[in-house]
């Protein structure tokens, strides 16, 4: 779309509408991210009815997510051996199972949306981890270059020189499995790749003329780094937080599925794992944890290439 | 180039020395001393947890001097001596050697599949760009981004059982020696994890191809009249290619990672099952063992990439 017509984006988009920000105000600069990017607005959605499912999930779950549920067992008969009910499992979608039932008679759309709750909560944990320590390393690392940026740098590669995975399989052997660790495990992960990109941003920030109107006004380097050069970064930051969030959803199910992961609350990834055993009698479990995963990553990606592109200078008359 | 070359390696081996003392510290410097209680708690002929506890410290040499724990550590690495796996009581190393074969024959598989499916996607979404074509295929690589590999997995498993009744065979033999049942059981995993290689690859191949079609050269080829197929696969693809080289390259990563849930889903006895069941039984050595390895020939890789990418593009040598 624009973004890839640099020059001639810019003339369409003058030629389309008078680009007057204050006239649109707010309500209009969205219309017209929705316009331009119909895929971004369905990631944003997306993204939307997750943080919905994950904060309102106790009144959107209809149940709870360990409840066994039972059913009127055929096979009874009064005096049998039998038991009145029996254990209502691996049941296909229906009005009272929206997503059918797992081996265990529990409600697949409970776990589901309790799930986004846990998906949610470790995800934004590790990204913020993330994003706080990267940025703080990025820019202090592209601020003050020599000896400094070069040390943190070669310690920087040596962290991206494991493979992610086989971090948080280090991570797990040696830490108790509980959701914080995981947090900040997943987080430790993606820091090297978000201090890269803010330390880009800050190297091309800090040869503008304004940081070295502000050093001649004898503004200190703690001041420098926050208040001229933090602003400058705010769009790879907010690029970074959308798509990190679904890698970190992604790398979460990851761990779940190999079942690596704590097993309460409910994970979309456990859910795929444990659906997978019987996918041939009754899929629903397989494909609700399956879905969710996808869903997920699928709209805070498309959420981040759209905020990208929005935020890209080359295309903003500002 | 030279100088170029010896740079590289300079840097790469400090890299390498920091991930060495990364791994050292990690066992060393968790809080709780998780790894070893885990262990401890397996132990059998002793009396108490202490007893057991002190056994594997020393076991894991953890009891003596720090310093000489990091010579020894290091040292031992360089000799290729990871440690003995506590379960099998053989050399890591040893049964790395058995399990490399898996992974390393699905790694290339996937970045065969990736690479057979991105390319004439890239060179034809960048050729018609902003036409449907485009925009059908820029979806489809979004989407293969979303999607995650093991739920492909999954999904091409059960609808292979479903609608044709076949799954994939359960042992895994050696290309050398069963190629057909080889194959057979590679297939699925390597389109699992090929096809999302090949959504970032075609991603990428795309937006370096506009950018190189962009360039005056270009217009020159054009100019003179040449065939389409001549200015793209003569001129405007070899100079593209480049930094999709170095994508490739360290898209390693990302496979080798990923390729631990393959092997986990498929059953295929490659390093990632073996991290994955050593961590599951607490075997912390072959944790430890597999992990520096892997790290280590990454940066080897990563280096072969660099140089050759300094070779092929004069440009960066002086960068």
């Amino acid at each position: 779309m624009l973004s890839g017509q640099g020059e001639a984006g810019l003339e369409m988009l003058a030629a389309q509408e008078p680009y007057a920000p204050s006239e649109l105000g707010w309500l209009g600069l969205i219309g017209r991210f929705a316009r331009h990017k119909p895929l971004g607005t369905f990631g944003i959605a997306v993204v939307l009815v997750l943080s919905l499912a994950a904060g309102a999930a106790p009144w959107l779950s209809r149940y709870d997510a360990e409840d066994n549920f039972q059913v009127a067992n055929p096979a009874y008969e009064p005096g049998s051996f039998q038991p009145e009910e029996k254990l209502d499992a691996r049941a296909g979608p229906s009005w009272k199972h929206w997503f059918g039932t797992d081996q265990f008679g529990r409600d697949n759309y409970a776990r589901v949306v309790w799930g986004a709750r846990r998906s949610l909560g470790v995800a934004l944990g590790a990204v913020l981890f993330a994003i706080i320590v990267g940025t703080t390393i990025g820019i202090v690392s592209g601020y003050y270059r020599g000896w400094l940026d070069i040390l943190l740098q070669r310690a920087m590669d040596s962290i991206q020189a494991f493979p992610a995975m086989f971090i948080l399989l280090l991570l797990v052997a040696l830490t108790e499995s509980n959701l914080v660790t995981l947090s900040v495990g997943l987080g430790f992960v993606a820091l090297a790749s978000v201090q890269r990109i803010i330390r880009s941003a800050v190297l091309t920030a800090r040869e503008e003329p304004h940081i070295e109107a502000a050093r001649a006004l004898g503004c200190g380097p703690v001041r420098m780094m926050a208040v001229h050069i933090l602003p400058n970064v705010a769009a790879p930051i907010i690029v970074v937080f959308s798509i990190g969030l679904g890698s970190m959803i992604l790398a979460e199910a990851a761990l779940a599925f190999l079942g690596l992961a704590p097993v309460e609350p409910p994970s979309w990834g456990m859910m795929l794992d444990e659906g997978r055993g019987y996918m041939t009698d009754q899929p629903s479990t397989m494909l609700a944890g399956g879905s969710a995963i996808t869903l997920a990553v699928l709209g805070f990606n498309l959420a981040g290439d759209a905020l990208r592109d929005f935020l890209d200078p080359r295309i903003r008359l500002q | 180039m030279q100088h170029y070359i010896v740079r590289r390696v300079l840097l790469n081996v400090v890299v390498i020395f920091l991930v060495i003392s990364a791994v050292f510290i990690g066992l060393r410097a968790t809080p709780g001393d998780f790894a070893v209680n885990q262990v401890a708690s397996q132990v059998t002929d002793v009396h108490s947890m202490d007893e057991a506890v002190a056994l594997v410290r020393h076991d894991l040499g953890l009891d003596r001097p720090i310093l000489e724990q990091y010579g020894d550590f290091v040292g031992d690495f360089f000799r290729g001596d990871l440690g003995n796996s506590f379960q099998t009581k053989r050399p890591v190393m040893a049964e790395l050697k058995d399990r490399l074969a898996p992974s390393v024959e699905l790694a290339l598989l996937e970045i065969v599949i990736a690479l057979v499916v991105a390319v004439p996607v890239g060179i034809l979404s960048a050729v018609r760009q902003d036409t449907w074509v485009d925009y059908i295929l820029r979806f489809f690589a979004i989407f293969w981004l979303g999607v995650p590999s093991f739920f492909v997995g999954v999904l091409l498993l059960y609808f292979l059982a479903r609608w044709v009744h076949w799954s994939p065979p359960t042992h895994y033999q050696n290309f050398f020696e069963n190629p057909w049942m080889n194959l057979q059981a590679m297939a699925l995993p390597a389109v699992a994890g090929g096809l999302a290689v090949g959504a970032i690859v075609m991603r990428f191949l795309r937006s370096q191809l506009l950018e190189v079609l962009h360039q005056d050269y270009v217009r020159t080829a054009w100019a003179k009249g040449l065939r389409e197929r001549a200015v793209i696969m003569h001129h405007a693809l070899k100079n593209a290619l480049i930094p999709v080289l170095t994508v490739v390259g360290l898209l390693l990563a990302t496979v080798v990672s990923g390729n631990v849930v393959l092997e986990t889903l498929f059953n295929l006895p490659g390093l990632g099952l073996y991290v994955v069941n050593a961590i599951r039984l607490d075997d912390y050595p072959v944790v430890q063992g597999v992990v520096l390895l892997v790290a280590t020939c990454l940066v080897f890789v990563n280096l072969l990439v660099d140089v050759a990418y300094a070779w092929l593009d004069p440009r960066i040598r002086y960068g």
